[in-house]
């Protein structure tokens, strides 16, 4: 190539992103690797041009606020610096933002390939804007869902003339927002409990996650203050033709204990007569196609994946070609996608192959699509590409759900058919439930991610005669609410319309990580109450949903150029001013709370649970002061009425488990080394699970 | 004034947090009573012992049936002094 070759950067989000653009675009799929200070970069050749293909990592810049002093708030004025600067596992960042600054000096022309949405417009902005020199307003935009070489090439041809400048604008009035309550309200509490106590811990709290910790609060205390209330339940065991049946009583619910009494006095050894057979034929539709949360909750509820991992096993699998973009709302399938090419290559896997051949049988494929839209990308939808690499667990679990949920949605709807048969006993009826599957339509593609219960019954005549083999009646006890898990809060946020589909796994995470919640059923540690009960307490608006779904509302307004960025950041700024203010004036109590509830917090998380030798002390970490080695003993050790005591191996980090030794059922610990996988283990020197151990 | 359970801070007997469990308590007696007939002790000592309940209710049951059973204790010690 000619020194006067025009050259072209190609800006991507992930290396491996830019791997597969590179290898799209150059002209015999065969781009050179090349390395500029530890950041890989691809030379290609298309059309006789020079491409740099070159990726960021995400975010290489990031909101700070202009006084960088922790210590200090309010702050208003906020600006876009490089990310190493602030955070300290970005310094690889730096190494991005020199590579990508001199390479843009080698290039005339600028495309912009990261993710088509708010955040990889946004990467791609202040990318172009700090790290190239300004050339956000020159630069074009690639605009794909797949990173199949295909849709490369025709975004590539079908470039748009510029970046989405009023997504960019939504995107950085996000960040700004996001910056001014979260820095400001966690800067406020930390520095709060920071001046009673004398101590540095982060108690953090922004727009998003005071509402979001709220949901759980609020429903920690229905279930803490539950009262639960006894009913009854009658089942009977009838025979029919030499076979027993279950049979439920009429009345679900039967509310005293005389009343279940009477019922079963009444209907003891006697036969029952048939009185009535009620049977219903209905049609259940497909299921419509994956938008990400419900792939999120799909995932939670067949695998336990957490939103989060799901949505990065998810990145992981679009990086690889073998699915679209993930991070859409959209339920709708365009045809363009190309349904049935995707299908014939999907019948390259074995495994599909009998299924996809039963849908291109088909002379229309016509998707079950759902309301939900994003004007960004299709639902998620499996590219047809086969992986080119042995895929983990987790990925191949996710991606055959996928790869089946997308044969699901061009199903035929399927024929169900439930049995209700009443059989009178004295004055009292019983039920008889039966069901099955007449026809398997969508079932069939959608296998094993669909349960199908069926309870065939014999065939019954009305007046027929059945024998009450047995009869029986169960105490119950009403329920409280059922806790929040990650992928009920994650459903519970996106219908409140806080967050987007992007952040709100990684809220859920950052809840767990400041200990404002434990376990997978997310239990409120006293942390959290006391964090909700204080910004209730002095400012409540924090903890509202309203405010932020309209913060959310207006962003949408400006991306969609009805409202301007300066005018949302302005209501926001007189919004928090006074909220401040409040927490200012109030900073001692609200210190002196805090602290109180750190300390409360970090002495619950060394407890590893009740001492197995007097039951009543609780075991902690303690260090020997003669040797300075540290090993679990008793709290009542300093009562003088327990010495047990238990060894600790003396280098990695110890954390309680929360659970206990199936064995024994003695307190387990968590030991993480350096560099290797945290092992969880008794504490009982002589648990039969380390029979054999030291040997 | 001091939540009786928790030592909270509180305008009554409870703090927020008990007083909503105590109000439940009393609303629930009612169809405990109408379905097993039985005491408001028996009732509270079947609430101690019930997985279902709350937290702070089981506080709350905690510390009426201490209240209770020092109730008693001087009842006695009354009687038996005359």
């Amino acid at each position: 190539m000619s020194l006067k070759t025009e050259t072209i950067l190609v800006l991507c989000e992930k290396p491996n992103a830019a791997m597969r653009i590179a290898k799209a675009l150059d002209k015999d799929s065969d781009p050179e690797k090349k390395i500029l200070s530890k950041v890989s970069y691809y030379e290609a050749e298309t059309d006789g041009k020079r491409l740099i293909v070159v990726s960021a990592l995400g975010h290489l810049y990031t909101v700070a606020p202009k006084i960088m002093d922790r210590d200090v708030y309010p702050v208003f004025e906020f600006e876009w610096v490089p990310k190493y600067k602030i955070e300290r596992n970005a310094k690889e960042n730096k190494e991005f933002i020199d590579a990508i600054s001199k390479l843009s000096q080698e290039a005339q022309e600028f495309i912009l390939a990261t993710d088509y949405d708010i955040e990889g417009a946004t990467i791609g902005y202040t990318i172009l804007k700090y790290a190239c020199g300004g050339k956000e307003k020159e630069a074009k935009r690639m605009k794909f869902s797949t990173l199949t070489t295909d849709e490369i090439r025709k975004s590539y041809i079908g470039l748009l003339p510029h970046i989405e400048f009023l997504t960019v604008e939504a995107g950085v009035c996000r960040h700004f927002l996001d910056a001014m309550y979260g820095i400001n309200l966690s800067r406020a509490m930390t520095v709060a409990s920071k001046r009673w106590s004398g101590r540095y811990t982060t108690i953090s709290t922004g727009r998003v996650q005071g509402p979001t910790l709220n949901f759980l609060v609020e429903r920690e205390k229905e279930i803490n203050s539950f009262v639960p209330t006894p009913y009854w339940i009658i089942n009977a065991k009838v025979e029919i033709n030499g076979s027993i049946y279950e049979a439920e009583y009429e009345k679900a619910i039967v509310e005293s204990q005389a009343e279940a009494n009477d019922v079963i006095n009444s209907c003891r050894g006697k036969t029952g007569k048939i009185t009535e057979i009620e049977v219903k034929k209905f049609t259940q539709n497909p299921p419509t196609p994956f938008d990400l949360s419900t792939l999120q909750t799909e995932a939670y509820n067949l695998f336990r994946f957490a939103p989060k991992r799901t949505a990065d096993i998810a990145e992981h699998l679009y990086l690889d070609a073998l699915i679209s973009y993930p991070r859409t709302s959209s339920q709708k399938l365009p045809s363009t996608i190309n349904f049935r090419s995707i299908l014939e290559s999907l019948g390259g896997e074995s495994k599909y192959q009998e299924l996809t051949a039963k849908l291109l049988r088909r002379e229309i494929l016509l998707p079950n699509e759902g309301e939900k839209q994003d004007p960004a990308h299709p639902a998620v939808y499996p590219t047809g590409n086969l992986p080119e690499r042995i895929l983990s667990g987790p990925e191949k679990h996710l991606w055959d759900l996928i790869v089946k949920r997308f044969m699901a949605v061009f199903g035929e709807p399927a024929l169900k058919q439930t049995v209700k048969v009443y059989v009178s006993v004295d004055r009292h009826r019983f039920l008889l439930r039966g069901s099955c599957i007449l026809k398997e339509g969508w079932i069939a593609f959608y296998k094993p991610y669909v349960q199908a219960d069926e309870v065939i019954l014999p065939s019954l005549v009305e007046g027929e005669e059945v024998k009450i083999k047995d009869i029986a009646q169960e105490e119950k006890f009403t329920k409280p609410p059922p806790r929040y898990n990650p992928s009920s809060l994650l459903k519970k946020m996106e219908n409140e319309g806080i967050g987007t589909k992007t952040t709100r796994a990684d809220i859920i995470e950052t809840l767990y990580n400041r200990m404002y919640v434990k376990e997978e059923r997310m239990v409120v540690s006293d942390l959290g109450f006391d964090v909700v009960d204080i910004l209730s307490s002095y400012c409540p608006e924090v903890l509202s949903a309203d405010f932020t779904k309209e913060l959310e509302y207006k962003m949408e307004e400006i991306q969609h150029g009805k409202e301007k960025m300066e005018n949302v950041l302005n209501d926001a700024l007189n919004h928090l001013k006074p909220l401040l203010d409040e927490l200012k004036t109030h900073e001692k109590s609200i210190g002196q709370a805090l602290s109180e509830a750190v300390r409360k917090a970090r002495l619950q998380g060394r407890v590893f649970g009740n001492c197995p030798i007097c039951v009543t002390g609780e075991l902690l970490i303690l260090h020997s002061k003669r040797t300075g080695k540290r090993f679990i003993g008793c709290t009542n050790f300093f009562k003088r009425t327990c010495k047990a005591s238990f060894p600790l191996p003396q280098n990695g980090a110890v954390k309680p488990s929360g659970k206990s030794c199936q064995i024994c059922s003695w307190p387990m610990i968590k030991l993480k080394l350096k560099g290797k996988r945290s092992w969880v283990f008794c504490i009982n020197p002589n648990c039969a699970s380390k029979e054999g151990k030291s040997k | 004034m001091r939540c009786g359970v928790c030592n909270r801070n509180s305008e009554s007997e409870f703090c927020e947090r008990h007083k909503k469990a105590y109000e439940n308590l009393m609303k629930a007696y009612k169809v405990w009573e109408k379905s097993l007939g039985i005491s408001w002790i028996e009732y509270l000592c079947r609430i101690r012992q019930n997985a279902n309940a709350g937290l702070w209710v089981k506080e709350v049951v905690q510390h009426l049936l201490v209240q209770n059973a020092r109730k008693k204790k001087s009842e006695h010690d009354e009687i038996s002094n005359i």
